[in-house]
């Protein structure tokens, strides 16, 4: 499915003209993306170095999970927010840029990976787990976030 | 005349013939610019995570000194490796940047956060055994770790905009602008 239509639509919107004249806010809403982007790397790895057995070790790995899956899900909304807002002032050039394509074939399956199997998995005792399910799950997972972020600042060199 | 200083220093950079090698070097150059970046999400992700502990967000069953004592290193690993790659992309574009209003307020928005950090840590330390078990910490504690997100976003987002042109030296700038960017041969040349 060509997805040009959205990225025409989003070029010529509120959005596109909000960020394309003023650069002042869109120097703000590029702050609130890197924070949240920092948030996010600072929870999944408080989460995955917990369960490789690295960091917080004296802490139970359900607590640690329990509390960093809350503020994931606060800084990953704020990033897709803020992200949206700076596509549009740059939405036609995104769309020919194959690292963006990288970039948000990486976000979604991050997306995918921590709500269809890294929480559903994680519900149950940690202690029933096979502790290489949880070692792979946690590579995996800051493997997947490593990739998200790094392709997303690679846009900026393509 | 700290300007000038400040001017002779970069200028006295930029002829390192490495320092212009790393400027032109496309992927060098950005492989540095993406680990700066990259080790942001590992000392900042941490920072967060410690500052929303002390404001009574994230972890309230867990002493707030236990979390702080364990983030601090790969808080700290996160924040050397965010300083030495600083340091590289500095000496890649000594002038630019020594002449840039923004760089200027990044550097002192950081000697802020690092003094703000300095005595967060010891009022924290001096202070911790009344409070570590309590789910909000005390009001002084949360002041200083709002005031440290506050100063970390500044730092962010004054890194970001360095790369924006708004008001370099070549720009028609008041003599105030020149004179808190730097840009001395403009100001000699004012009208």
């Amino acid at each position: 499915m060509d997805v040009l239509f959205f990225f025409e639509w989003l070029d010529t919107s509120l959005l596109a003209q909000i960020s394309k004249a003023y650069g002042g806010v869109f120097a703000v809403v590029q702050m609130f993306h890197l924070l949240s982007l920092a948030m996010l790397g600072g929870m999944v790895l408080v989460g995955d170095l917990r369960l490789l057995n690295i960091l917080m070790t004296s802490v139970s790995s359900e607590e640690v999970i329990d509390n960093t899956q809350k503020w994931f899900t606060v800084a990953l909304t704020v990033m897709i927010i803020s992200g949206i807002f700076m596509s549009s002032a740059v939405a036609m050039k995104l769309y020919y840029n194959e690292m963006f394509w990288a970039k948000m074939a990486s976000l979604g399956f991050g997306i995918a990976f921590v709500y269809l199997i890294r929480r559903p998995l994680l519900k149950y005792d940690h202690d029933t787990i096979n502790p290489w399910t949880l070692r792979l799950l946690a590579l995996a997972s800051i493997t997947i976030w490593f990739t998200v972020a790094a392709s997303g600042r690679w846009i900026g060199f393509s | 005349m700290l300007n000038e200083w400040l001017l002779a220093f970069a200028r006295w950079l930029d002829t390192f013939s490495w320092s212009t090698q790393l400027h032109e070097s496309y992927y060098m150059y950005a492989w540095i610019e993406s680990t700066h970046v990259l080790t942001l999400m590992v000392f900042l992700g941490m920072l967060c995570v410690i500052d929303l502990r002390m404001l009574g967000l994230i972890f309230p069953k867990v002493p707030a000194s236990v979390i702080a004592a364990k983030l601090d290193k790969p808080m700290m690993i996160g924040f050397a490796v965010m300083i030495i790659t600083g340091f590289i992309l500095y000496f890649a574009i000594p002038v630019r940047s020594t002449q840039s209003i923004w760089f200027r307020i990044k550097v002192v928005l950081l000697i802020a956060a690092g003094i703000n950090a300095l005595l967060f840590r010891n009022r924290m330390r001096a202070s911790t055994d009344t409070w570590d078990l309590d789910r909000v910490p005390p009001k002084r504690i949360r002041v200083g770790a709002g005031l440290s997100l506050a100063l970390w976003s500044g730092v962010v987002v004054t890194g970001r905009t360095i790369a924006y042109d708004w008001y370099d030296c070549h720009k028609e700038l008041p003599f105030f602008m020149y004179w808190v960017a730097g840009c001395v041969d403009e100001m000699a040349s004012y009208p």
